[in-house]
């Protein structure tokens, strides 16, 4: 039903979001977990921000994809990049609900930015990041950012932005 | 280019029904920023009907079926949204109608566009029933609900909600081809369909106000 593109990495899959992917994004969003990224959300909520999500890439020309094990098709994350109106410009973003602290976020942020330096011909990222959000801070430094400034959001309230290396110093 | 595909296009004597594209953001954000969207889930600031509209183009995917935008066949000008509706926490698939500016109101468009929606929610979805959620106070959706045949059902469940909908369901496919509605003059509708996509590009025009469709507040 769309053509979104997919992203395959050593460990992972990057696909489009999906019906079958509800599920598993209505209980990330209804978690405490997910209060970094504008939830706790409602089932409701949740289920019509999975259509924005999927919107976001006909608006936008590219957007967020559902990360999967490779040999399992269960979501376990939602990474990409993300430039809704309010955003200061887009950015590479990242959340892992399942299977924290392998690497996963890194890793599917990293084919993320590929993706935009390599096949949009991007030349510069930033990640927006709820401040207080210590694992997203790791991974966003692990993949050679640094803090550049301080965002406040209508909604997210105070964020750090975090500015990658370009396509040339990239980590 | 990303875009959502397989979606059909259907056609009216008058109308072609298409999927919505970036192009239409900027009728779809004047129309929420007015009033007359208090009806169909606004008044909504830009943030939220730039989300709203994305809402729009995912449901597509995520149902196989969705809210098409409205134009005369010529001009692709967006004219509203009009189509089928079905957010996870409904109790039932509904069909729902809106015209962004009240002068386009009169002239039978929402009720040709509603019409081919149930034709097409009928013989291609194969739904067996079909309902419009409709704000009590908003008589002109009312009247064309009516119009079209559907009847109140005080025996629904309406959405949730934060305007209190009303139940209007549709005549059954059986009664449909016996005794399809149809204003004077006009042919029923023939839905066709071709292959359509959301592109990317952004026009402006700047129209509001609303009209019918479904009610159901900040749900919407």
């Amino acid at each position: 039903m769309t053509s979104i593109p997919t992203l395959t990495t050593d460990r992972l899959i990057l696909r489009a979001p999906a019906p079958k992917d509800v599920p598993a994004f209505a209980t990330f969003y209804a978690s405490d977990a997910a209060r970094f990224v504008g939830g706790p959300l409602s089932e409701a909520e949740t289920w019509r921000y999975q259509c924005q999500v999927i919107g976001h890439w006909s608006m936008r020309g590219y957007g967020r994809w559902m990360v999967t094990l490779k040999d399992d098709d269960a979501a376990i994350g939602l990474v990409g990049l993300h430039n809704p109106l309010d955003w200061p410009e887009p950015e590479v973003g990242w959340y892992i609900w399942s299977g924290t602290g392998k690497g996963y976020a890194t890793e599917a942020g990293r084919a993320a930015r590929d993706y935009a330096y390599d096949t949009l011909g991007w030349d510069t990222l930033v990640s927006m990041i709820v401040s207080g959000n210590d694992a997203s801070v790791r991974v966003a430094t692990q993949m050679g950012a640094v803090r550049v400034e301080d965002h406040h959001h209508p909604v997210h309230g105070a964020m750090e932005v975090y500015r990658h290396p370009g396509p040339q110093a990239r980590a | 280019m990303i875009t959502v595909t397989g979606t059909p296009t259907l056609t009216t004597d008058r109308l072609t029904l298409r999927a919505p594209h970036p192009g239409d953001l900027a009728a779809f954000i004047a129309f929420y920023a007015t009033d007359r969207s208090h009806f169909t889930g606004g008044p909504k600031t830009l943030r939220e009907a730039w989300n709203y509209f994305g809402t729009q183009i995912g449901h597509w995917v995520m149902r196989g079926y969705g809210m098409f935008v409205l134009t005369r066949t010529g001009d692709d000008t967006a004219l509203g949204i009009v189509g089928h509706w079905h957010p996870n926490t409904w109790p039932e698939r509904e069909i729902g109608w809106v015209l962004f500016d009240a002068a386009d109101e009169g002239q039978g468009i929402a009720f040709e566009a509603a019409q081919a929606c149930i034709s097409h929610a009928y013989d291609t979805l194969n739904w067996t029933t079909a309902v419009s959620y409709i704000a009590a106070e908003n008589t002109a959706s009312i009247a064309l609900a009516e119009r079209l045949g559907a009847s109140l059902d005080t025996k629904a469940t309406p959405p949730p909600s934060t305007i209190p909908a009303l139940v209007y369901r549709h005549l059954s496919p059986s009664l449909i081809s016996k005794n399809p509605p149809r204003r004077a003059g006009q042919p029923q509708a023939q839905p066709s369909t071709k292959g359509a996509q959301g592109a990317t590009s952004t026009n402006v025009s700047s129209r509001a106000s609303a009209s019918a469709g479904s009610p159901t507040g900040g749900a919407r």
